[in-house]
């Protein structure tokens, strides 16, 4: 959702040539320089998503005939529409039109025949505001017998709208991610598939090591003398704590782990695994297993310094008001007690391990 | 026809603020489900998105209305939120440089500030109601 799919990326390149052109034709064209500004600027943005349609065509049309013929629809009819500004059911049919496209994306997406992108989401971001523009009434503007209707249309539906395929695209985004996002923000380094025995036994010895290594840790006092402090809030299932000394420490040392995930049960913090940590962002570490041993880095997360807590970014790249959007460094955890869903170095602890612990 | 594309701009910015509003009523949505999961101070942040969103749409409304202070109001907002979009993209922090980013949290402020800049937008407002409404 937040990358821009190899293929789609044409559409991008079309869009930034086409738009100088398509406001060059708006303010220059007669046909357009009489209208007033928001139907100019609706011109312009359905001319530009137009292309961005045509522009997808080549390469859907081998795989996908069907998505070929209706992005040829859908571009010729912006671009008609962009054009025929003086035509009667100009503002009617461009508000169908828009919203249909809107939808149909949203249909598409959720039954799984495209995975949401950057280009996707951008040209929805795109058609909003066309929608927008279409619909608002403007002063001076020959009076509109509908115009009440336009403007609740304009201030319950867009937000409307929005709102649903905004939703709608995230939480398919988030049941269904694909193989690299295994877990909700989380990318995963690229390997092999099938681990070779040097790998499972590399893996073996890092989980031996490392597990032996935090022994003492078990005890969260041992772990608070050698520098380790909570990382957000300790009412959580679990929470991770770091210890600033190890920040610069070498990668994937099992005696000085970064990090330590502890289990907040009802009889204190339960030692739950290690957690190894880069430096800098974007740069995965040694990964001695293979798949076994994959990093995982957590893009696109809100974090806000007020209680050190986190939240997801929305489809449209915000976040809550007072939390900023930042990615992690690559992380690597080897959790020591049973982790049934994943294993001893899954990006996440099984939650019902966490519960099943409190319980003890 | 001058006169028409000029006394359009406001109703432009209040569709670009209404979208804005929109956007940030979501990411209010979006840490609901964190406060369940034991992050408190998330619903405080959650409000304040609500709020912000809620004053959005106000100063939205004003501006149709061609009000002075809400044009001044939304050009602050505006410009914090172009600067603070910026830096994102300019500290080494990992935030997104996608294009729906660049548009929402750069482009859209742009467009807003660019619609209700210059002297033949100021001196619409602060006109009497009956006459602009």
């Amino acid at each position: 959702m937040y990358d821009v799919a190899p293929t789609h990326a044409i559409g991008l390149y079309a869009a930034l040539i086409f738009l100088p052109l398509a406001v060059l034709v708006v303010r220059r064209g007669r046909k357009h320089r009489t209208q007033p500004g928001t139907v100019q600027i609706a011109c312009v943005l359905m001319a530009v998503t137009g292309v961005v349609h045509l522009s997808l065509i080549p390469d859907h049309l081998a795989t996908d005939p069907l998505t070929s013929v209706l992005f040829l629809f859908n571009g010729v009819a912006f671009l008609a529409l962009a054009g025929a500004v003086r035509w009667r059911w100009w503002r009617l049919s461009s508000a169908a039109l828009l919203v249909a496209t809107i939808l149909g994306y949203l249909f598409y997406v959720d039954f799984r025949l495209e995975a949401p992108d950057q280009v996707g989401l951008a040209t929805k971001v795109i058609e909003f505001a066309a929608l927008g523009m279409v619909l608002v009434p403007v002063l001076n503007e020959k009076p509109m017998r509908d115009r009440p209707w336009y403007w609740a249309l304009l201030a319950s539906g867009l937000p409307a709208l929005m709102l649903v395929s905004g939703t709608g695209v995230w939480i398919e985004s988030l049941a269904h991610p694909d193989p690299r996002h295994v877990h909700a923000g989380a990318t995963l380094q690229s390997t092999n598939v099938v681990p070779t025995s040097g790998q499972q036994a590399a893996a073996t010895k890092l989980y031996e090591q490392t597990a032996a290594a935090i022994v003492p840790f078990q005890d969260w006092r041992q772990a608070w003398a050698a520098g380790y402090r909570p990382a957000g809030s300790t009412d959580m299932p679990s929470t991770h704590w770091f210890n600033k000394a190890y920040e610069k420490a070498s990668v994937l040392d099992p005696q000085r782990p970064q990090g330590l995930v502890y289990a907040n049960t009802h009889h204190g913090p339960v030692l739950l695994g290690a957690m190894f940590q880069m430096q800098r962002i974007g740069a995965f570490g040694p990964d001695p297993g293979g798949p076994l041993t994959a990093w995982h880095q957590h893009e696109n997360i809100c974090f806000t310094p007020i209680g050190l807590e986190f939240s997801l970014m929305t489809p449209y790249s915000t976040c809550p008001f007072g939390a900023i959007d930042v990615t992690a460094p690559a992380m690597l955890h080897v959790w020591i007690v049973d982790n049934p869903k994943g294993g001893p170095f899954a990006v996440d602890i099984d939650p019902a391990a966490v519960a099943a612990i409190d319980r003890t | 026809m001058k006169g028409v594309n000029a006394t359009s701009r406001p109703e432009a910015a209040f569709v670009l603020l209404l979208m804005q509003a929109t956007f940030w009523f979501l990411a209010g949505i979006s840490a609901l489900p964190f406060v369940l999961g034991g992050e408190v101070y998330m619903l405080l942040l959650a409000a304040f998105s609500f709020a912000l969103a809620g004053f959005t749409v106000w100063s939205g409304m004003e501006v149709v209305w061609r009000r002075t202070w809400a044009r001044r109001a939304v050009l602050v907002l505006e410009w914090t939120c172009l600067i603070g979009s910026l830096l994102m993209l300019a500290l080494p922090i990992g935030a997104n440089r996608g294009p729906v980013s660049l548009l929402v949290n750069s482009v859209l402020p742009f467009a807003v500030i660019l619609l209700l800049r210059g002297k033949a937008v100021r001196n619409q407002f602060g006109t009497p109601r009956s006459v602009t409404g």
